[in-house]
């Protein structure tokens, strides 16, 4: 078999939720996806910590049973609606996957940038 | 009082800024950035200025009761901050519309599907100094109505609306 054990985990982390993606290297094939929203009741806590690191550790669980040993992570967005600590979403997601037993690749910060002829000097980042 | 008048661009900031009835004087901050080279460098890849926020900083020091339109706002000393909205399908239309290139008009829709503004307005200024305006099913008049309401520190706060499924 030529399958790949390795795959890539999306993360979007928005101000309301964080939701995840995992897919194949390709990014063709979706081999397991989930929210924020799914695994906390709360609008509000759509975007905490927790319910990042809830949903991870669902997805790992999903993606180890499919024989998938490590991910690399594309991080969109800063996300959470904690001012003190810009992107509790995306950084719990990515502690949550590695607890979970995932190794961790490459982590790439593909947050887009706001413009229209004028941009701000600083990328929102995580 | 300062007011920063945010949004993603194509939100239609420019447009609502010219129809309200506040007296407060109006800073089209975009133009004077480009207009007085206000900027650390140019990005190329996004044709965009890098704005430098300490030089717009100084040039505004000491100008009060204005109300500074654009997506950079939030970036500067203000007292309130009010964020337009667009659902990002919408926004597309928009900046496409206004002859944005696909390549731009759908990072800005991602960014606004991310709450990229909002999120750095709150980082900025808490969440009691922001309010959202959604403006996606309203006219430009709607929407100027509702930025004179937020002036006065009434409307929805940050959270009212999302947009993430559009990245589902
Ligand atoms: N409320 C609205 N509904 C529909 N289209 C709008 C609205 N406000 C602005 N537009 C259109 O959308 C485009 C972007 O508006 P503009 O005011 O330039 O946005 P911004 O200054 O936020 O980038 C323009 O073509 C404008 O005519
Ligand atoms: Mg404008």
């Amino acid at each position: 078999m030529s399958d790949s054990r390795w795959a890539v985990a999306h993360v979007h982390a928005s101000f309301n939720n964080t939701i995840m993606t995992v897919t194949d290297l390709t990014g063709s094939e979706t081999l397991a996806k989930s929210s924020g929203g799914t695994v906390v009741k709360q609008n509000r806590d759509e975007a905490s910590p927790y319910a990042a690191m809830q949903m991870a550790e669902e997805v790992a669980e999903n993606v180890l049973a499919q024989g998938i040993d490590g991910v690399h992570v594309r991080v969109r967005g800063p996300g959470g609606n904690e001012q003190t600590n810009p992107g509790p979403g995306a950084q719990a997601t990515i502690r949550a996957l590695a607890r979970a037993g995932l190794e961790i690749g490459r982590i790439e910060d593909v947050t887009p940038i706001p413009h229209d002829g004028t941009r701000s000097p600083k990328s929102s980042g995580f | 009082m300062r007011v920063a008048l945010t949004g993603t661009p194509g939100t239609g900031k420019t447009t609502a800024s010219e129809l309200l009835d506040s007296d407060l004087s109006i800073v089209h901050l975009n133009q004077l950035v480009t207009e007085e080279g206000l900027a650390l460098g140019h990005d190329e890849s996004r044709d965009s200025a890098i704005a430098d926020l300490d030089a717009i900083t100084d040039r505004l020091d000491g100008r009060d009761d204005v109300l500074i339109e654009s997506h950079l706002a939030h970036h500067l000393p203000v007292d309130r901050v009010v964020v337009l909205r667009c659902q990002p399908e919408a926004l597309i239309d928009r900046l496409t519309d206004r002859g944005e290139s696909a390549a731009s008009a759908r990072e800005n829709a991602e960014s606004e599907a991310l709450d990229v503004v909002l999120g750095e307005a709150v980082a900025a200024h808490g969440e009691s100094a922001v309010i959202e305006i959604d403006t996606t099913d309203r006219s430009p008049a709607e929407v100027a109505a509702a930025i004179d309401r937020a002036i006065d520190g009434d409307g929805p706060a940050p959270g009212s609306v999302s947009f993430i499924e559009y990245l589902t």
